[in-house]
């Protein structure tokens, strides 16, 4: 596994996506977080403590979006290999099992990156924009930071798998970003149409709230939410992400991991019985 | 089962189908170190396919391709037993040839120091720093060569390995295999080009429509020769040859015969019987004629 893994990683570094994709989650953070100081400390400047969970909510936005990124990482690295027809070697040197792992790993590396990238540069964006105000709690600022580096790790793997099983690289890319930014808010609609008392929501709107996009935003905006809407933080989760009934933010990250491991599984599977021609 | 290390390919009534095609079809063939072999038919004949089932990349309908007596997958390092030079064997080309090796020989387990041994051996040292997106043909041949022979492997497969090299590659890598193969390794090389892989191989096997039509040695094929004869009574000739077994005598049109004997054998019985001979012509089928005839081709 190890050297696999050693060699997925090289492969990663000696071609420029990686870098390339760390280019708009960059561009992004710092636009998105200098908006949410900016805003932040407009809106916050009339109330005594201010308004510091909006940082928190540009920053989780901004985080959000950096998982898109993560995902089409991961699918562009594994769809290269069919695209560029290095697949071959890359199966007869690793194994077909070894090689999804590693991929995975690389991927989920790739994107805790991105994360980590668009966390720092997106708090010091964010500081700039709200100048004098009030900061959020550290803990707060670290645990959404925290979170989106865990959620952005789970896109990179799962791009991985969805890369595995799309092997079209416009197709996989073109699918997820379909799904995620498109297709997902449909379906969650659709589910939440049934929907008449947003209070005790039915068990068919609440599964809104296991799609994995939504999932995804619900780890993302779970702490500045209650952060910035005190008892009423999980109705402002529901406006955020988009869904009825939302679990906690932890709980949501379980959602995507069960996600991520049913796409490596399914991975897994077709991987290994799919005719390398 | 482990792996016996014997460096032997065995393929057993393997059968590959694609949807309602039908690729390879009950086709079976050992492949012995120590030797080339040659895996010859034409286009869409099912080598491609075939050595793919090989190296595990093609899941097999039916039968089995085994590897030192396993399935690929089950080799614990199949970069230290088998190298491939598949054909249209891609390089990402936003990388150099020399990133590119090194990214294998991780996984092979092998170090940097053995890519630019490689590198040296299929002389692309001086372009090992180029983009492989900007190489020849020919340069990916000679990259693909370089990758398969990273782990030192005991087994070369090769797909069409002489496609877009120039007559020098080609004649280089004739040299290396048949010196590969004189250490006792195992090479196969497959080809729909008989003037490419005639003078390196020392075994054949020829596949045609997805079924094996000959394995064995080139003098096996070559033996098979017949002896075109003038003469003066060619009924009473072939009715000679027949009485003494020779039974496979073709009358051509302009009144010669094609005996599938010995020129000796010919000449002697020609003369016992009294026929006056005035042409006695040894046909040694070339591998050409004789690769035309097994696949159904016009001679």
């Amino acid at each position: 596994m190890t050297p696999v893994l050693r060699s997925e990683a090289l492969k990663a570094l000696t071609v420029r996506s990686w870098w390339t994709l760390a280019l708009p989650v960059a561009a992004l953070a710092i636009m998105i977080n200098i908006f949410g100081g900016v805003f932040g400390a407009a809106v916050g400047s009339g109330l005594d403590e201010g308004l510091p969970g909006v940082l928190l909510a540009s920053l989780a936005y901004s985080l959000s979006l950096t998982s898109v990124f993560a995902a089409v990482y991961g699918a562009v690295s594994a769809t290269a290999e069919f695209r560029h027809r290095t697949v071959s070697t890359t199966y007869l040197t690793g194994g077909r099992h070894p090689v999804l792992l590693a991929k995975a790993a690389v991927a989920a590396g790739v994107g805790a990156g991105y994360a980590l990238l668009a966390g720092v540069l997106g708090l010091f964006a964010g500081l700039l924009g709200q100048g004098a105000a009030r900061l959020p709690p550290v803990g707060l600022l670290l645990g959404v930071i925290a979170f989106g580096i865990a959620v952005c790790a789970v896109w990179g793997a799962l791009g991985v798998a969805v890369g595995t099983l799309v092997t079209n690289q416009a197709g996989a890319v073109v699918s997820l970003l379909v799904y995620l930014l498109v297709a997902e808010n449909l379906i969650a609609l659709v589910l939440r149409s049934g929907a008449d008392d947003d209070r005790a929501p039915g068990a068919v709107a609440r599964l809104s709230s296991f799609l994995p996009g939504n999932a995804t935003d619900i780890a993302l905006y779970d702490l500045p939410a209650h952060e910035l809407g005190g008892r009423f933080g999980t109705s402002l989760v529901e406006g955020l992400a988009g869904v009825s009934g939302p679990p906690p933010g932890w709980g949501a990250l379980l959602v995507l991991l069960v996600w991520a491991g049913a796409g490596m599984a399914l991975a897994w599977v077709v991987g290994d019985r799919r005719d390398i021609t | 089962m482990q792996p016996d290390g014997s460096g032997r390919i065995r393929v057993d009534g393997l059968g590959k189908t694609f949807g309602a095609v039908a690729a390879v079809r009950g086709l079976s063939f050992t492949v012995e170190p120590g030797a080339v072999t040659g895996f010859l038919g034409p286009n869409g004949s099912g080598k491609t396919t075939t050595l793919r089932a090989i190296l595990g990349l093609v899941r097999p309908t039916t039968g089995s391709a085994l590897v030192e007596g396993v399935p690929y997958a089950q080799l614990a390092q199949p970069g230290r037993v088998v190298g491939a030079v598949l054909e249209a064997q891609g390089v990402h080309p936003g990388r150099t040839a020399r990133r590119h090796l090194e990214a294998v020989a991780a996984a092979v387990g092998v170090s940097d120091e053995r890519v630019a041994q490689v590198l040296e051996l299929v002389g692309l040292a001086d372009a090992a720093d180029r983009l492989a997106g900007g190489f020849s043909l020919g340069m990916n041949q000679r990259l693909a060569l370089a990758t398969a022979l990273l782990g030192d492997p005991r087994i070369l497969v090769l797909d069409e390995p002489g496609n877009g090299l120039d007559p020098q590659g080609i004649a280089w890598l004739r040299t290396f295999l048949r010196g590969f193969a004189r250490s006792g390794r195992t090479v196969l090389v497959s080809s729909h080009q008989l003037a490419e892989i005639g003078q390196t191989v020392d075994r054949l096997v020829v596949v045609d429509g997805g079924s094996c039509v000959y394995q064995g040695g080139l003098d096996g094929v070559r033996g098979r020769a017949a002896v075109r004869v003038r003469c003066a009574d060619p009924a009473r000739l072939a009715e000679a040859l027949a009485a003494r077994g020779v039974l496979e005598i073709d009358h051509l049109a302009d009144g010669e015969l094609a005996v599938a004997a010995d020129a000796v054998l010919v000449g002697d019985t020609a003369l016992a019987a009294g026929v006056a001979l005035y042409g006695l012509v040894e046909e040694r089928g070339d591998l050409e004629q004789m690769f035309l005839r097994l696949t159904g081709g016009v001679a």
